[in-house]
């Protein structure tokens, strides 16, 4: 027996370092040997917005200049922010109100490509402000004293749907949040436990498929083609890396204008980094992908931010835009 | 017998869960019947990015419970074996034990990003207090007739451990293990959900964010699946690393 507990400890031990050393190699973003391509690794979260990278990727923008690109699903921008600041990643994606709560704090980001932009029609937007089919709720305005469902609080629903209900006429400050993931707010929607929900796409389907009304195209109301999300590094990075920054930015523009005119190879790339089903994703409205920064949309969104008390000062757009 | 009980038991389950959408009872939009669940999962084998996701978490969870098994053997012996350091470190101990390890979430994405490291440093923190405290307990339940006669044949340190400490704490190491591999499991696939280290938590999490019900259920069923596997196999391990033991021996009876 204790011959063959030593020769399980033995085991035990071969199997550790075996794991051990097939586990080693996850390192990013180390420096390029000469004429090697630069190995890059961007933070994304798995939604429509981050279809232009997936694209570019697969024909082959960032390859032409130089970058070998390895794309991290994280399960939200939270996560990303500290692995760039970090340097473990390289470049992240995020919504333009988490970056600009992140240069108020004092962390070092710094934008280097547009991402997402709304769609700007009215009503024909990726993501809209729905109540159930028989809902009284006629406005954004008829909203005060009741609930909406935005998937994080103090961030870019909220302030989107804020001003939304200004624009309909009402006082925003009436209007009660609720956290709710988006996967989660179709069913809240139909159950009542929330009055109202604001839904990007796939769930915008989600909703039209119970029968939700559309009151108000948020993004929309908020700034006029309005910049929703972006890519961003870390200053340090800027500082060291500045060439390798400028061909990810090179790369990146290539990517979304491609993106921005060939709807059907987002809609096809679509399924092969998320798991939304075919015919769903041939119903989707999907957002514009413009290559330049909308930076009056997002003096805007700061504007809407600090009057909303999101942010305390005004934060100097220059140091945190290219 | 108790297999049939135990299969008959899965399967009304499973007509439970098939039955109550179709009737309506819960809406099969947010919990479709088992059928649909079984038969995405079919898809999934035929998908490689599945299989990835499979050997990730599996790598995930067995790497962290060998480390923390390892160490909470270690360490146990070593702190178990030296009464000063055992009174010296029982505070401590409680008190890092209780912390729940995703509440370490936000450090360890600060500390290491959203890797698999991460998710690492959670699963074997919490798997290695099961460990620690079992080896401790096992190490206390020494025999004092045993020890003071390893004593009186002035058995060294090592020759101690062999002997006397090892095969008294090995049935709690094995309940260790049993407990750890659980705990590791669960961390593995809440790291992965939640920070989105790769691996089956993760393509949980896309599926949900993606809208994919079916697919979401066919991917818990597998987690599921893995804890199963992972009882079966320790307790089966449980067996014959005692088979000596009179708790496992059963042909016997005292």
């Amino acid at each position: 027996m204790l011959r063959r507990s030593r020769r399980h400890l033995a085991v035990l031990l071969l199997v550790t370092s075996l794991l051990a050393t097939a586990c080693g190699g996850s390192d990013s973003g180390a420096p390029a040997k000469p004429g090697q391509p630069d190995k890059v690794t961007v933070g994304v979260i798995p939604i429509l917005d981050v279809a232009p990278i997936y694209v570019g990727q697969s024909k082959g923008f960032f390859k032409k200049h130089n970058i070998d690109l390895t794309l991290k699903q994280a399960e939200g921008g939270a996560a990303i922010v500290p692995a760039v600041m970090s340097k473990q990643y390289q470049f992240g994606f995020s919504n333009i109100i988490s970056l600009l709560l992140a240069k108020s704090q004092g962390l070092p980001v710094k934008v280097v490509s547009n991402g997402t932009n709304s769609t700007g029609k009215d009503g024909k937007d990726f993501a809209g402000l729905y109540v159930k089919s028989d809902s009284p709720i006629k406005s954004a305005k008829d909203l005060e004293g009741k609930t909406v469902a935005a998937n994080n609080l103090q961030n870019i629903v909220d302030t989107s749907v804020r001003a939304s209900v200004r624009k309909a006429g009402g006082d925003p400050k009436k209007v009660k949040f609720t956290a709710l993931p988006f996967p989660d707010q179709p069913a809240a929607l139909q159950n009542g436990q929330v009055d109202a929900v604001f839904v990007v796409e796939p769930f915008q389907q989600a909703v039209l498929a119970n029968g939700a009304k559309l009151i108000a195209s948020s993004y929309v109301d908020a700034a006029p083609n309005l910049c929703v999300a972006l890519y961003f590094t870390s200053e340090q990075m800027q500082a060291e890396n500045p060439d390798l920054v400028k061909r990810f930015t090179d790369a990146m523009q290539e990517s979304l204008s491609y993106a921005d005119s060939h709807p059907d190879d987002v809609r096809q790339i679509i399924t092969t980094y998320t798991k939304i089903d075919q015919t769903t994703v041939a119903k989707l409205t999907l957002p514009k992908y413009p290559a330049d920064i909308n930076r009056d949309s997002i003096q805007e969104m700061a504007d809407l931010a600090k009057e909303d008390g999101l942010l305390t000062d005004s934060v100097d757009l220059n140091a945190l835009l290219p | 017998m108790k297999v049939v009980l135990g299969l008959a038991g899965l399967l009304g389950f499973g007509v439970l869960l098939e039955v109550a959408p179709r009737l309506g009872l819960v809406p099969a939009k947010y919990a479709p019947p088992t059928s649909e669940i079984l038969t995405t999962l079919g898809k999934q084998f035929g998908r490689g990015d599945f299989w990835v996701a499979v050997l990730d978490t599996l790598r995930t969870w067995m790497l962290g419970l060998v480390i923390a098994v390892a160490l909470g053997v270690a360490v146990g012996l070593f702190i178990g074996s030296v009464p000063v350091l055992r009174a010296a470190t029982a505070s401590t101990i409680e008190f890092l034990r209780p912390i729940p390890s995703v509440a370490l979430i936000p450090l360890v994405i600060v500390l290491q990003g959203p890797t698999v490291e991460a998710t690492l440093v959670l699963v074997v923190y919490a798997s290695f207090w099961q460990v620690l405290i079992q080896v401790l307990a096992g190490v206390a339940d020494i025999d004092p007739v045993a020890s003071d006669t390893a004593r009186s044949y002035h058995l060294n340190r090592v020759t101690r451990i062999r002997y006397l400490i090892w095969p008294t704490a090995l049935p709690y190491v094995v309940t260790g293990v049993r407990l750890a591999a659980t705990v590791a499991l669960i961390l593995t696939i809440t790291g992965e959900l939640v920070i989105g280290s790769p691996g089956l938590g993760q393509e949980i999490a896309n599926a949900r964010t993606s809208g994919a019900v079916p697919e979401m259920y066919a991917l818990i069923v597998v987690t599921g699946l893995f804890g199963v596997a992972a009882n079966v196999a320790t307790r089966a391990a449980e067996r014959r690393a005692l088979a000596w033991h009179p708790s496992v021996r059963t042909e016997v009876p005292a």
